[in-house]
């Protein structure tokens, strides 16, 4: 391997180089580093371009290159208001409270709007949901807004009608049902919701149509939880988490450390107790594929699916056998038949728990069985834990899953539907495929479709009424903890949407009344003070004090004996096990028509523009299979074509598949990408099942994984280490990582500048989520290139989070590290630009001038972090005018042939600077984030002025644990970070 | 018959090719450069119609209005920004209110789309100009856009290169004025060396520190 460590001046000494610890991938793993090259292939090649050729375009394109400056600017036009909006200054942009909603719960969002265009979502620091982060989903959702795909004509049969024609088309129908049988033709089946607007529209349509029928439907409903609460309640409650109370934390296929909706306070809560000392918590994950939670847990179990109860009653027997509430379950113990790996695993748990006593906490996913959630409550409850509160089910259905679904299929089939109003998700592809769903939509008299996007259910229904988005809408929604949170529109529908209230409205005869009337006029009657307190309401996006009563339900511990008792183990056999997850980019569909997320590469396996089936590397030799090959997957439905992705830490045994891809709809930027799940669910099993086949194709299917691109060269980047080691010789090898490195430049004196930018990135906090890389894009207008330029790491995000392995590939460490450009003090960079495009500012930004450069590429290739990235092509030529209005005016939009990088958000500390300036005053803390750093849901990224004592990131940098990445190459970087320490259980290591 | 050429024709000669081709090379670098700071580039001096005959000789000059009446953003905003059509009527529903020049401007204003102005002083793309900072230091609005109160149809007054706006952000002394008389079309400190003396003593009260990193405009 050729090392590239070369000696530097004043180096403390000779050291030997550490033994290689961290690997990205498998590959990597086997073979060392001469599989990937400083640069991975393709990553500076054009195809299919000759020699010759080359060099005569690139004569022809200096030339034109310089003539292209001869031109006269264009004349250009300036537009004034007639009539200028109060609140508007042009060049100024507000920020407006609204929300997003996504299973049911809402959200707080600010909307950064210039000049009435909305261009950013931020968190609303004040919302309980989101304490002022968000994740990929509310990010890249501003995309979605001006997604020029969505639907925009509202059709029956394929042929545009007004709103006014179906609105009368469906009053005629509706009333000629109500007059025969009190609706009994009529269904609904609604998105799962908490508005309660929406709660009174149901209502009422229920008095007028007594027989119509409502339902509620998700690909990622939480049927099981509900179930597992009234098996250890004996009434359906929600439970919601303050893991600030929590030391001990285990997570049985949970994954609270994701922003899904509802889990940001969970993750921060997490992360503000990762400081390594006493008070530090500790988190057990128990899960098949390795998912974010289980890549930054202390231990992690890796099970299949079915063994998941098992080891969950086990947990509670062994619990139990003390005696103590969870008592009538210590017998059931020797039912689980675990084998000595997890019964140790357990054990050391159970005890750990114990120890806790009221700070520990048993967590069970949404896809866990319901015997899991009653387990979980069993142990919550012996536990006291006062991380756990329960409160009544928010959602107006409180079963969301496929049953629901399968009695609808049921009726319409004995023909007993005549008008079916769907607002749900794309249902058609999210169906188990036993329903046949599409068929029965058929065969509706009357079916009704609105929805964002002409997709696959569109295709099946009637009538196609465009959505509007939550960015479009008057509405109102609960909080994950029950805030009451209302969604204002930052502008009117662009492409001709009607809102859900509008559409059930129609069934009041009163569908012509806008979204804004009918909202006030809830809320008008529902609350008495709603006169007065409508504008604070509205302005601070939700209204304080709203949130769920917390109930305190009697555990019924022999209702969960009875029901573990009853619970059939089976064996582990030879038969593959399917394991189906939510996708962590395109949820459950509904985003795969959105780029930015379909470019953003999975937390974990780091693959872009694709869904895979992942294997653990055993099971992968054991069937002969390795990454990109094409199987099939066979279970219950027709085969599904699939591509093979190997991957660390996956149960043997087991197939694990995300849903969300394969769509047929009308999207353009989702055809083609990955493939369907449906036909690998049933209703009884959505999230998988025994009895799995995997048969070869001999093809092969590339996969754009982008976690090989750009080399380290051997070093290990992310420090991790456990408390012991920290407390002994960890400090040391952190410290290694900061000594001043000897220089032959004298250092730059920025004593006399006010500011000193830098940025701390703290290791331990970070989860891996990724939402601070969709932050950037939508800050930075950074363009998406592609899954072909992805292949060829041409990928354009300035910030990258990558994600390294240690330890073996059964149960591998993992650790994450968000790089950017750390602004190197002598950055090399710099050296090497041989037009000065690339500089250093009087406060040490390391900046990058667009329109120097002329792209001889220098400086990337003297990058030691690779952060820095090309524009291959002209990635925004062909930008609609409807996309333009997502653009940062504050951010130039780049050209081919240019470089570019983090820039620390320049824009912003500009205009705070500016801001401050005019103001006479310095910048304060929190008037100044960046992108990432105001995204990021575990508070792990900090941004600030160096100079300032008392800021945080001065703080940050002083901490212990602070090391900058490649220190010994003696660039200085601005950036450090914090080491990542965890808390395993002395008992298991 | 002796040599028509004597030998030191020949080091005439090839010192003529010489230079000849050094001016035709330089020409080629210089020429361009020469011709972008040119006004036939810069559009400098190159009156623009504009779809209302607005004179600024009459508002400013006779009327005395105050340049923030109409660009009313210029303190608080990157952009000082060309008045809503509202604004023109404040005055205008009152008197000329029949004038047949200002008919576009009710026609505007009753069918509330906006006038389309030709802009003057244009920026590429990627410089981010901020008004607001620069009127709060003590720029004079005369310093950079001219005498506007002389002008009949406005014209680009400065070249808006780099290097002009580097001149003042190198020595902003040369060109800064009290705050309060920003907006004044005819201040004067009076001799080079009593405006250097007013800048210093300006660029220390007010705490000027013009910065020429390049990310000051570029982002």
């Amino acid at each position: 391997m050729p090392s590239l460590k070369l000696p530097i001046v004043g180096s403390p000494g000779e050291q030997p180089a550490p033994a290689r610890t961290q690997w990205r991938s498998l590959e990597e793993r086997e073979r060392g580093l001469e599989t990937t090259g400083e640069f991975p292939p393709g990553a500076s090649e054009i195809g299919g371009t000759s020699r010759r050729e080359f060099v005569q375009l690139l004569g022809a394109s200096m030339a034109f290159a310089g003539a292209a400056g001869c031109f006269k600017q264009p004349p250009e036009q300036i537009l004034p208001y007639t009539r200028p909006p109060e609140e508007i200054v042009p060049g100024r942009p507000l920020h407006y409270a609204t929300a997003s909603t996504l299973g049911g719960r809402a959200t707080g969002l600010l909307i950064t709007a210039f000049e009435g265009r909305a261009t950013k979502v931020e968190g609303n620091p004040e919302h309980p949901s989101s304490l002022g982060a968000t994740g990929l989903f509310e990010q890249a959702s501003i995309l979605q807004l001006y997604d020029p795909n969505r639907g925009s004509v509202l059709q029956e049969k394929n042929r545009p009608r007004s709103w006014r024609e179906f609105l009368a088309a469906q009053n005629d129908r509706a009333n000629a049902l109500r007059a025969k049988d009190g609706g009994a033709g009529l269904r609904f089946l609604l998105e799962p919701g908490s508005s309660p607007l929406i709660g009174e529209l149901r209502e009422r349509i229920q008095k007028l149509f007594p027989n119509a029928r409502f339902r509620s439907y998700s690909a990622v409903s939480e049927d099981a939880a509900l179930r597992g609460a009234r098996l250890a309640f004996g009434s359906a409650l929600e439970t919601r988490f303050d893991l600030s109370k929590a030391r001990v934390i285990a997570c049985l296929e949970a994954d609270p450390l994701y922003p899904w909706p509802g889990s940001i306070p969970a993750m921060r809560a997490w992360a503000d107790k990762r400081e390594p000392g006493p008070g530090m918590n500790r988190l057990y994950a128990v899960e098949c594929a390795l998912s974010v939670t289980g890549m930054n847990a202390d231990h992690r179990l890796r099970i299949r699916p079915s063994q998941l109860a098992p080891n969950a009653l086990a947990l509670a027997a062994k619990l139990g056998a003390g005696g103590g509430a969870l008592a009538p379950l210590a017998a059931l113990g020797a039912k689980s038949r675990l084998d000595p790996k997890q019964q140790r695993f357990v054990d050391a748990l159970a005890r750990d728990l114990s120890r806790a006593g009221r700070q520990g906490v048993v967590m069970a996913g949404p896809r866990s069985p319901a015997l899991v959630h009653a387990l979980a409550h069993a142990i919550n409850s012996s536990l006291s834990s006062e991380a756990v509160r329960h409160q009544k089910p928010l959602l107006h259905d409180a079963e969301t899953g496929a049953e629901g679904l399968r009695e609808l299929a049921a009726e319409i089939r004995a023909g007993a539907v005549d008008t079916l109003v769907v607002t749900a998700a794309n249902p058609v592809h999210t169906a188990p495929y036993e329903l046949n769903l599409a068929k029965a939509l058929d065969s509706v008299p009357n079916s009704i479709y609105r929805g964002l996007y002409q997709d696959e259910t569109s295709q099946r229904c009637g009538w196609f009424v465009p959505a509007t988005h939550p960015l479009e809408d008057w509405g109102d929604a609960r909080a994950h903890d029950g805030t009451v949170t209302f969604l204002q529109p930052l502008v009117q529908p662009l492409f001709n949407g009607i809102a859900e209230s509008q559409v059930l409205a129609a069934f009041l005869a009163q569908g012509d009344k806008s979204p804004y009337a009918l909202l006030r006029e809830h809320w008008r009657s529902a609350r008495a003070d709603a006169e007065d307190a409508w504008e604070k309401w509205i302005s601070d996006g939700f209204i304080q004090g709203s949130a769920s009563a917390a109930e305190s339900p009697q555990l019924r511990v022999d209702a969960v004996a009875a029901a573990a008792l009853a619970a059939r183990f089976d064996a582990a056999g030879p038969a593959l096990e399917l394991n189906v997850v939510p996708d962590y980019r395109l949820y459950d569909g509904r985003f795969a028509n959105n780029v930015w997320l379909q470019e953003t590469p999975d937390p974990v396996t780091k693959l872009t523009w694709d869904n895979a089936a992942l294997l653990s590397p055993k099971t992968a030799r054991e069937l002969g299979v390795q990454t990109h090959d094409a199987v099939d997957l066979g279970l219950h439905g027709p085969p599904v074509h699939a591509a093979v992705l190997v991957v660390p830490g996956h149960a043997d045994g087991a197939v694990t598949v995300a849903l969300g891809y394969g769509r047929a709809g009308g999207e353009q930027s989702a055809a083609g990408v990955g493939f369907d799940v449906a036909p690998l669910r049933r209703t009884e099993a959505p999230w998988g099942d025994r009895g799995l086949t995997l048969t070869k194709l001999g093809r092969r299917h590339r996969l754009a994984i982008t976690q090989e691109h750009w080399s380290m060269e051997g070093r290990d980047p992310a420090l991790d280490m456990d408390l012991h080691e920290y407390e002994g010789h960890g400090r040391e090898r952190i410290e290694e990582g900061r000594v001043p490195v000897a220089t032959m430049h004298t250092p730059w004196d920025y004593s006399k500048v006010a500011y000193k930018w830098g940025m701390a990135i703290d290791l331990a906090r970070c989860t891996g989520c990724s939402a601070c890389m969709v932050a950037c894009q939508s800050e930075n207008n950074v363009p998406v290139v592609g899954k072909v330029n992805v292949e060829k790491s041409r990928e354009m995000h300035w910030l990258r989070l990558d994600r390294y392995f240690s330890g073996s590939e059964e149960d591998p460490r993992a650790t994450t590290q968000p790089m950017l450009c750390v602004h190197c003090e002598t950055a090399p960079c710099e050296y090497v630009c041989p037009v000065n495009a690339t500089v250093h500012s009087d406060e040490g930004l390391n900046e990058m001038v667009y329109n120097r450069c002329i792209g001889t590429r220098y400086c990337s290739n003297n990058c030691p972090y690779k952060v820095r990235r090309f524009n291959f092509f002209n990635y925004t030529y062909d930008t609609g005018d409807v996309e333009k209005l997502r653009m940062n005016p504050d951010v130039t939009v780049r050209s081919r042939g240019v470089m570019e990088k983090c820039t620390y958000c320049v824009q912003r500390i500009e205009r705070a600077r500016i801001d401050s300036r005019v103001q006479e005053r310095p910048i304060a803390e929190k008037e100044l984030q960046t992108a990432c750093q105001q995204a990021c849901p575990a508070h792990a990224i900090v941004f600030g002025n160096l100079h300032d004592r008392s800021h945080e990131v001065t703080k940050k940098h002083a901490d212990d644990r602070h090391y900058f990445v490649l220190n010994d190459v003696g660039t200085r970087p601005r950036t450090a970070y914090l080491a990542r320490v965890r808390n395993p259980n002395p008992e298991l290591t | 018959m002796s040599a028509l050429f004597k030998p030191w024709t020949n080091t005439a000669f090839r010192v003529v090719l010489f230079a000849l081709a050094v001016l035709f090379g330089g020409g080629l670098i210089a020429g361009p450069m020469i011709y972008v700071r040119s006004p036939l580039y810069t559009q400098q001096q190159d009156p623009i119609d504009q779809p209302v005959q607005f004179d600024h000789r009459h508002h400013v000059g006779d009327e005395g209005i105050d340049c923030r009446y109409c660009h009313s953003s210029v303190e608080k905003s990157s952009f000082a920004s060309v008045p809503a059509t509202s604004v023109c009527l404040n005055c205008h529903s009152q008197i000329w209110n029949k004038s047949p020049k200002l008919a576009p401007v009710r026609e505007s204003f009753f069918s509330d789309r906006p006038i389309v102005w030709n802009k003057v002083n244009k920026l590429p793309h990627f410089v981010y100009f901020n008004h607001s900072i620069h009127v709060k230091q003590g720029v004079g609005c005369v310093t950079c856009h001219g005498r506007i109160d002389q002008m009949a149809q406005v014209e680009k007054w400065a070249p808006l290169t780099m290097g002009w706006c580097l001149d003042c952000h190198r020595n902003p002394e040369r060109f800064l004025r009290p705050r309060e008389e920003v907006i004044s079309m005819t201040f004067t400190a009076g001799s080079e060396k009593e405006q250097l003396a007013l800048g210093e003593r300006l660029k220390a009260e007010y705490h000027v520190a013009t910065r020429t990193s390049c990310t000051t405009c570029h982002r």
